[in-house]
């Protein structure tokens, strides 16, 4: 299965994407979600970022919250639009969840 | 006559919920209630911003370009503007590694004249302890 997921929250307070096993990952940032992008908790990055997957972040929830991609901390995080996001479930993934 | 100080405590981040941006609406809309009140009564209202609710200080939000939906800091600016004491935890900030260059300071284009108190918790402690009522968000 290829699943991508929407990450909402800052603080996670469950481990759902541990028990999820897809053959292919994604990781998509959106609203309170952006700050695992641009934050980090007494100097390190969030540990959202560890997962074997493909990590997206979108543009217009970093910009709503004073942000912009050059604040985004780990290279691997791609700046996306929503135009891209429906590319993304269209064409890369098979399902997709909002956690 | 007296006094009623009311004190706004914010800890999480905003937007995806109104509830940080309604501690500062409540907050500014106290400050209209003086028809309801006895002559000489006042409501005082004080704003804090702890843990992650300091996020919610981010300067240069776009939030009207993107979703046509009133800044966090828009609310901040005008909550200056009525001259509310408004406190910002210096060591939450830090945590998240921010410092007062990254937050709202203050309101100079709305011509207010106070100014974001970036504080150790110590002195938010001391507020709130000096509160009438305290409200969470």
């Amino acid at each position: 299965m290829k699943l991508v997921a929407f990450v909402s929250d800052y603080r996670m307070t469950v481990d759902t994407l541990d028990r999820l096993k897809p053959e292919k990952l994604g990781i998509i940032l959106v609203q309170n979600g952006v700050y695992h992008a641009t934050v980090k908790d007494k100097g390190n990055p969030s540990p959202l970022l560890d997962y074997s997957a493909d990590y997206y972040v979108l543009k217009d929830d970093l910009e709503t919250r004073g942000y912009t991609a050059s604040d985004v901390v780990n290279s691997k995080v791609k700046v996306i639009s929503f135009g891209d996001i429906v590319d993304l479930m269209f064409n890369d993934y098979d399902k997709s969840a909002w956690i | 006559m007296a006094t009623t100080k009311l004190g706004f405590i914010v800890q999480r981040p905003g937007y995806k919920s109104e509830n940080p941006k309604l501690a500062l609406t409540h907050a500014i809309a106290s400050q209209s209630v003086e028809i309801y009140l006895n002559e000489g009564d006042l409501v005082t209202a004080d704003i804090a911003f702890i843990g992650e609710g300091v996020l919610n200080c981010k300067k240069d939000q776009k939030a009207m370009e993107t979703y046509d939906l009133s800044s966090t800091e828009s609310h901040i600016k005008m909550a200056l503007l009525l001259d509310l004491n408004v406190l910002v935890c210096r060591e939450d900030l830090e945590r998240y590694g921010m410092t007062e260059n990254d937050i709202v300071i203050d309101a100079e284009e709305f011509g207010a004249d106070m100014t974001v108190k970036v504080v150790p918790y110590a002195e938010i402690t001391k507020m709130m302890e000096e509160m009438n009522h305290l409200l969470f968000f």
